[in-house]
């Protein structure tokens, strides 16, 4: 079976950090970006399986690259974190079919679950 | 007293005084009248004593008792008129002198009788006769005429009289009204003028009162009107700084949960992933985890410090001071960013400063944070200015710290103030300018910004003189000095 892809952005370079050592632990292949013009990039060039992006950044914002995502790559999995726990953002995300939302701090079997979840349910396809 | 009820007042003394004026008046006419009348009438009198007096002298030349017929009709006549007018003659000349006039003219009718009495019998009137007869004749007329002038040197006395009675009456009368109104009106005139006063410092938002107590008028009705309006003014400014405060710490706490969340966040992952992969870690890669967290305490720590410096006492340590020396201090402080970063300082410090009571701590964080973002705004080459100067107008003090930077965007210009406000990618608090903000306003001065976009920026601290502050504030800075 091949490795499942994860695309993680953040503006904070320790959450990529942590998340690639920890996800890389349990077989994913991770790929960390620190802005949403690069991340976009990349998706140019390479689809990944589940996108997992900080909301509030610079320049390209969590919200840009969730519209991006969904017309390029519609079958890739978008999870959106933020330290903005803001209600009124998350009902946008959601409606613009978002798989999952994390508050930060982030609890990191929580977002594994989710991700799994996700892959779980496209595999079953 | 009203100034309404002065004026009724005033008023009614005027036309008190008119009146009585006018009964002056009245009652010297009268008078004239009835002198008049009585002259009239003394007149004809006397011209009809004179025609008696003329047949007296026919009568002695020429013997014709005929003569003395006529005069007995003439006397009869006067007697007439006389009683006719006695009411009017004696209101003029006393009734004193009316009955000596007819007691002579009666005498003289006697004497005129018994000369008709000889006469007729044909006997000749004797000498003796004669000369009772001229004397009654001459006294009649004489005492007749004599009231005549009497009277009216007594008309001219009464108009004279009357003349200078009106002339300082009626300047009596002008000096009245003239003084009442300047009381009056210097009594608004003083009025306006306080009133005056206190707007234009209302204006300049010194909320200051008319403190002694406001009279009784109109003038003191609008001097309460106005201290009310001043305290009321004081109260919703000091609403409106509440809500604006209260604005700026909804941001700010938003931004606190943001800015805090982060480090936060990063600290619980480097623990969750320190725990999963710990069996995987070498020495050197745990002491780097710890690192890390560490690195995120520190970013908590500078935020939560800025965060107290903004909400630290007003007026810690606050000491007379020199502005041009904490500029000296300032600029020893961010030298070695300036020489990293090439750029240029220029200084163009007055002398002729005020001395500021301030923080010198606090004031140096001000100036050290705006160069900071100058030199960031410059980037590798350009030219710091910080000049001080004596602002004459307000006696303040002011520091200005220019850049030739890239400028802020208008459209940033509203919120640099504002709490986490940074167009930094990275490192940016935003809470320099806010803090700095909140330093400089807590010192009773005033921080604002020119800025265009391309060409630099300036920053102008003010600071009030330590003289002005004195005096202000006394008793505030005993409250805070506790
Ligand atoms: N001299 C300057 N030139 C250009 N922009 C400036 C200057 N000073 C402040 N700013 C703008 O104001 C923002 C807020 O400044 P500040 O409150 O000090 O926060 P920070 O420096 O952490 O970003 C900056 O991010 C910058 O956009
Ligand atoms: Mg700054």
């Amino acid at each position: 079976m091949t490795k499942h892809s994860i695309m993680i952005i953040d503006d904070e370079k320790i959450v990529g950090d942590m998340a690639r050592l920890s996800l890389e632990q349990d077989g994913y292949e991770v790929e960390t970006f620190l802005d949403g013009r690069s991340a976009l990039d990349r998706l140019e060039v390479r689809p990944f399986d589940v996108v997992v992006t900080d909301l509030k950044m610079k320049g390209v914002d969590g919200l840009q690259v969730l519209r991006t995502v969904k017309k390029r790559h519609p079958k890739t999995v978008v999870i959106m974190i933020t330290a903005f726990a803001n209600l009124d953002v998350a009902i946008e995300a959601l409606r613009d079919d978002v798989h999952d939302f994390f508050p930060k701090p982030v609890k990191l079997k929580e977002l594994k679950a989710s991700i799994e979840r996700a892959l779980g349910k496209d595999g079953g396809h | 007293m009203k100034i309404e009820y002065k004026v009724y007042f005033s008023n009614a003394v005027l036309i008190g005084l008119i009146v009585l004026l006018g009964s002056f008046a009245l009652h010297d006419l009268n008078q004239i009248l009835t002198k008049f009348r009585f002259t009239v009438i003394a007149d004809e009198l006397n011209a009809s004593f004179l025609a008696m007096r003329l047949a007296e002298k026919n009568f002695i030349l020429y013997r014709d008792p005929a003569v003395l017929v006529g005069i007995e009709g003439m006397i009869d006549d006067a007697a007439d008129s006389l009683d006719e007018v006695k009411d009017d003659i004696t209101r003029a000349v006393g009734l004193e002198n009316y009955s000596r006039l007819r007691a002579y003219m009666d005498d003289y009718a006697l004497m005129i009788g018994e000369a008709r009495r000889h006469a007729s019998v044909g006997s000749q009137p004797s000498e003796e006769m004669q000369k009772r007869l001229r004397h009654a004749g001459q006294r009649l007329k004489e005492f007749s005429e004599s009231m005549t002038s009497l009277e009216q040197r007594r008309v001219g006395a009464i108009i004279a009289k009357s003349k200078s009675v009106l002339l300082y009456s009626v300047w009596g009368i002008v000096l009245f009204a003239l003084l009442f109104t300047h009381l009056i009106v210097a009594n608004i005139g003083l009025s306006l003028r306080k009133v005056v006063e206190l707007t234009q410092s209302i204006s300049k938002g010194h909320y200051e009162k008319i403190e002694e107590k406001p009279t009784s008028d109109e003038m003191g009705a609008v001097i309460s009107a106005i201290n009310v309006m001043a305290s009321e003014l004081q109260r919703r400014e000091q609403e409106i700084l509440q809500s604006k405060r209260l604005a700026s710490i909804g941001i700010l706490v938003a931004g606190v949960a943001h800015e805090l969340n982060n480090p936060l966040n990063n600290i619980s992952m480097i623990a969750q992933t320190y725990a999963e992969v710990y069996d995987h870690l070498g020495r050197g890669q745990r002491i780097d985890f710890m690192h890390r967290v560490e690195e995120q305490t520190e970013r908590l720590r500078v935020i939560i410090k800025n965060l107290l410096d903004f909400s630290r006492p007003k007026e810690r340590h606050r000491v007379k001071n020199d502005v041009n020396r904490v500029v000296h201090k300032t600029v020893d402080l961010v030298q070695n960013m300036l020489d990293v970063s090439n750029i240029q300082l220029r200084l163009k410090l007055a002398d002729n400063l005020p001395a500021v009571y301030i923080d010198e701590h606090q004031v140096q964080q001000v100036l050290v944070n705006i160069s900071t973002n100058a030199i960031q705004a410059m980037g590798d080459s350009g030219e710091l200015l910080i000049a001080s100067r004596y602002l004459a107008d307000s006696g303040d003090a002011e520091i200005e710290i220019r850049d030739t930077g890239k400028g802020i965007e208008p459209k940033f210009l509203d919120h640099i103030f504002d709490p986490f406000f940074t167009t930094k990618e990275d490192g940016g608090t935003g809470l320099g300018l806010w803090v700095s903000y909140g330093i400089i306003k807590n010192h009773g001065g005033n921080l604002r910004v020119e800025s265009s976009v391309g060409d630099g920026t300036a920053f102008f601290i003010t600071l009030p003189s330590y003289m002005k502050i004195k005096e202000c504030s006394d008793d505030e800075t005993q409250h805070h000095d506790n």
